[in-house]
């Protein structure tokens, strides 16, 4: 067994979920998702969000628009789909379910 | 020199410049399988470009060797990414196998259309080009095919290209063993 490796894949299955959950407040600059991810310690090398945007953006979950910076380029705003938003939804559900096991195993 | 990175343009060291391609070279190389690959590589050169940006004030306009140290601890090196996506790297780079036909400019004669097709079928490059010359002496049908699958079908240009175009898995390892396989025909023909 690997700690590194299970630490790891516990953060990936959280990850999408945070990512959704950032973007359920307001739509967001991969550069805001980042400091959330960041400051909240789910991530810890940037490259690791990008594949996941795409994912759920070819998905359908996220949707992007392109808003003019006053200095620079134009940036990619993301923000949730319906379909996003139901899915969400459904992995609040899970994620309270999933807590309250794992809650019931450690306190017997 | 000067480089243009998400939209900004940035004056840079040389080799600054060299371990920056070579970075996004790999990166490349790791999201290869990615649906999406390339959108996901612009992503990241946007955000590269956002970094370089607050590394540089009035006194310091140039990107060093230490920027884009720092701009690659940020992001993340693909074996960091690997181990933060919780799978060892030879996982990550193994994909079904795409097979895919190409030109193969290594072995080509005139533009790799024949040795593409043979390298695709598992046969010598030399019968597909029987097949062609017979098919050109007969009323040059084999012209026309030939210039149609010319324009039809891409160069095999990336190591990872090369290897889909023999349809054997892409991975971490056949890459390095193409590419060894590639410095070895470099030296023998530097022997000759």
């Amino acid at each position: 067994m690997d700690l590194e490796n299970t630490k790891a894949q516990m953060r990936k299955g959280i990850l999408e979920y945070c990512i959704l959950s950032v973007l359920s407040r307001s739509s967001c600059y991969a550069s805001d998702i980042i400091k959330e991810l960041k400051e909240a310690k789910v991530i810890v090398v940037e490259g690791t969000l990008y594949p996941l945007l795409t994912r759920q953006k070819n998905a359908g979950l996220l949707s992007y628009r392109w808003e003019e910076s006053q200095q620079g380029p134009p940036r990619k705003y993301y923000e949730l789909t319906a379909e996003g938003r139901a899915y969400l939804a459904d992995l609040d559900n899970s994620w309270n379910e999933l807590v309250e096991s794992v809650n019931l195993i450690r306190t017997r | 020199m000067s480089i243009n990175i998400g939209g900004w343009s940035f004056n840079i060291d040389e080799d600054a410049y060299s371990e920056l391609k070579r970075y996004l070279k790999n990166l490349e190389i790791h999201f290869a399988t990615e649906e999406s690959s390339s959108e996901i590589l612009t992503d990241i050169e946007s955000r590269m470009a956002e970094i370089f940006r607050s590394r540089l004030t009035t006194y310091k306009q140039v990107i060093s060797m230490d920027d884009v140290h720092y701009a690659i601890s940020v992001l993340g090196t693909p074996e960091d990414l690997s181990n933060e996506e919780g799978t060892t790297t030879r996982d990550k780079f193994s994909s079904p196998g795409y097979h895919r036909m190409y030109r193969d400019p290594d072995h080509r004669i005139i533009g790799g259309v024949c040795s593409g097709m043979g390298s695709y079928w598992n046969l010598e490059a030399w019968i597909v080009r029987i097949i062609f010359f017979i098919l050109a002496m007969m009323g040059g049908l084999g012209i026309l095919i030939y210039l149609i699958l010319y324009i039809v079908l891409p160069e095999a240009k990336t190591t990872s290209q090369k290897i889909e175009m023999k349809g054997v898995p892409v991975n971490i390892h056949n890459i390095t063993e193409a590419v060894k396989k590639e410095f070895d025909s470099v030296r023998k023909n530097m022997n000759l």
